[in-house]
């Protein structure tokens, strides 16, 4: 088996959201001497970004996009120590910190985003629904995130997404991060309403506002 | 029928599963199993389709969906199981013939099949839309409610109090959604509509504590409150205390069922198999007196897209051949008032739901989350379609929605937002602009003349 043939198995194993398949061909690849960089490199990233493409075609929904991020986390349990060990590290965009602001339990959108952005590349912490604005700013902190997310639903939990602007703010942090919102009641106007630094309405603008971000952070 | 309190004491006691496995473990790998099993297939060529068998299909696969996956309970981590017998029962014992409202305004819920002469329940309004000023809630539902088509309110969200934002879980949410059923009442009343049903009662509340707070103030038992679950087969105690207020007072439940296309469910073919696997579900679980599902897009924010439109008239063809409990189809828009757009969309999905078995709510123009981008036009437009398809055949409703998705399908991504409601009727009288009303007068002609539809005039424009 070459090593073509290998990253192959690798892509279509996370096209297929299949981990077991998926971890089954990291250690084949392993014992045929790709490296771990090569693993992720080739067939793992190369078969996430797949997914995300046919996702923004509508060719697949969520579930094929969150069982690809799966089994992508499946294979860096088994590559990340054997990285480590090597003194190497995978390629990281950056780091996101998102959530539903407080009051709001709608989860899907968010979910969306986060899932994306897995795909993409970004490591993300999912706070979940119903996050109080503290919360954000110290997972942001903790964490030393790029972006933070805030996603509202509801006419009435977007002011929470001003909360939490006022949070970074009073905390002397609002200059660190990168804070975009979203969700269906928010829009353009709002962002600048209330301080943040962008609003985008699809999961797809989040991945491009979220790479915009991290590239001028490092510059 | 199984009770209430027995469904909670299961949220409380049944296995215990976190959400990821719920997700991926069980209610993802179940809609995939019963869709193919079941051989359920989209067809982007008819979105209304005119297949019996599809139908009937579509509820077999949403039964053993219900029965195999249950619902989950975000609060206690854990999934609320019933037995087969259990759904049966729900089915053989639920609520019909349900009389709204009162006085004038009392009227039993139709319980309609597929290509049924019996006119549809038309719910106008906004749909929870959000308006920002008090005097904009008084003024449309007064003009909802002149519609004489119009069977029920539903009322818009008011977004402030006294220039304070409305947010969710704060006093400011209690006072909104105290003024928003003051006002809309007085609203009626003005309109000579006194005791017409409110079915969304509490529009600007989100919770519990808000819901009890438009009881105190004007919530009565002909009319309904809008409570449904959190995500795919999912609820918290939050919508289960609203369920166990409702009961208690004696109001009814509209049980919302908002499946996302593209989400959990998959595709067209799991959103319609989902959207029928509520039924049972609703009844059960929600106390519904009603179903009301809103199939949206994922991305597009609407129900007026090709696939959702198949997955809405596919499930209710299939809850309306086989289930006694009606269901009223609430929608949604991507264009906004005074645009063309916005009409043709409403015309679109609630003609697939009206010749499908089902009735309608007007939920909000442009996505239902511009603010104030609501009128009296659309509902009132919406509801003079819906009579004029009574008794149409599906082929012939295909024929049209295929019409007019070619009319707006393509701008959905970059829809026209129109006008604010101020922007475009006079508030203090509630009447539409000389352009407003040109415009609807011209789209309805279009329905005349290329489609062949002879629309009443019910509004008070005429």
């Amino acid at each position: 088996m070459d090593t073509a043939t290998i990253s192959d198995r690798l892509r279509e194993g996370i096209i297929s959201g299949d981990s077991v398949e998926v971890v089954a061909a990291v250690n084949a690849a392993l014992e045929h001497g790709m490296t771990p960089l090569e693993v992720i490199q080739g067939g793992l990233q190369s078969g996430m970004t797949e997914v995300g493409e046919r996702f923004s075609r509508y060719e697949v929904y969520l579930p094929e996009m969150m069982m690809a991020a799966d089994a992508f986390e499946q294979a860096m349990k088994v590559l990340d120590p054997k990285l480590a060990a090597a003194g190497e590290e995978r390629e990281k965009l950056g780091r996101v910190v998102l959530g539903a602001v407080q009051g709001d339990i709608h989860n899907l959108g968010k979910n969306i985003v986060a899932t994306m952005l897995k795909v993409r590349g970004f490591e993300v912490f999912d706070l979940g629904v119903d996050v109080p604005a503290s919360v954000f700013v110290d997972k942001a902190q903790e964490l030393g995130a790029n972006v933070i997310g805030l996603s509202a639903l509801m006419t009435t939990t977007m002011p929470q997404q001003k909360t939490v602007i006022e949070h970074l703010k009073a905390r002397g942090v609002r200059g660190k991060y990168f804070v975009m919102i979203g969700g269906g009641c928010t829009n353009a106007d709002w962002a600048k309403e209330i301080g943040a630094d962008a609003y985008g309405q699809s999961a797809g603008d989040a991945v491009t506002l979220a790479l915009d971000a991290v590239k001028k952070q490092v510059s | 029928m199984l009770s209430f309190l027995k469904v909670v004491e299961r949220a409380a006691t049944g296995p215990v599963c976190s959400e990821h496995d719920f997700d991926l473990g069980i209610l993802v790998p179940n809609i995939r199993k019963v869709v193919k099993k079941y051989d359920i297939k989209y067809d982007a060529g008819n979105p209304v389709p005119d297949d019996d068998g599809l139908a009937d299909r579509v509820w077999a696969a949403g039964l053993e969906l219900a029965t195999e996956t249950g619902v989950w309970c975000r609060t206690t981590e854990r999934r609320i199981l019933f037995t087969r017998e259990e759904i049966q029962g729900a089915l053989a014992f639920g609520p019909r013939g349900v009389v709204f409202g009162a006085g004038l305004d009392a009227k039993a819920m139709p319980r309609r099949k597929p290509e049924d002469s019996t006119p549809p329940w038309c719910s106008v309004g906004a749909g929870g839309g959000p308006v920002s000023t008090e005097a904009n809630v008084l003024s449309l539902v007064k003009a909802y409610a002149e519609n004489h088509l119009g069977d029920s309110i539903t009322t818009p969200s008011l977004t402030n109090v006294d220039g304070q934002l409305v947010t969710a879980g704060s006093p400011f949410e209690i006072e909104g959604a105290i003024r928003t059923m003051v006002l809309s009442r007085e609203a009626l009343r003005r309109a000579g509509r006194a005791d017409m049903p409110i079915v969304n009662a509490v529009a600007t509340a989100v919770s519990a504590a808000g819901h009890i707070a438009g009881h105190r103030y004007g919530i009565r038992k002909g009319d309904a409150l809008e409570i449904g679950t959190t995500a795919e087969l999912k609820v918290d105690f939050d919508s289960l205390n609203k369920i166990a207020l409702s009961l208690s007072e004696g109001s009814l439940v509209y049980a919302e069922n908002g499946v996302i296309l593209g989400g959990l469910a998959g595709g067209p073919a799991g959103t319609a198999v989902v959207t029928a696997a509520y039924n049972p579900i609703d009844i059960l679980v929600l106390r519904g007196a009603v179903q009301h599902p809103f199939p949206t897009h994922f991305d597009l924010g609407t129900t007026s897209t090709r696939d959702t439109i198949w997955a809405r008239a596919v499930a209710n063809q299939a809850v309306s051949r086989n289930s006694l409990l009606p269901v009223v189809n609430i929608g949604y828009t991507c264009a906004g008032p005074t645009t063309k757009m916005v009409l043709y969309e409403f015309a679109a999905w609630v003609i697939a739901c009206v010749v499908s078995g089902g009735s309608f709510e007007v939920g909000g123009s442009a996505h239902g989350t511009a603010i104030d981008h609501t009128s009296p036009i659309e509902p009132l437009f919406a509801s003079e379609v819906a009579h004029a398809v009574v008794g149409m055949g599906r082929k012939e409703a295909n024929r049209i929605v295929t019409g007019l998705l070619a009319k707006y399908e393509k701008n959905l991504a970059d829809p026209p937002l129109g006008k604010r409601y101020q922007d475009c009727f006079d508030v203090a009288s509630g009447t539409p602009s000389k352009e407003f009303l040109a415009l609807y007068r011209e789209v309805k002609g279009e329905m005349s003349s290329e489609f062949g539809l002879r629309l009443p005039n019910a509004g008070p424009y005429c």
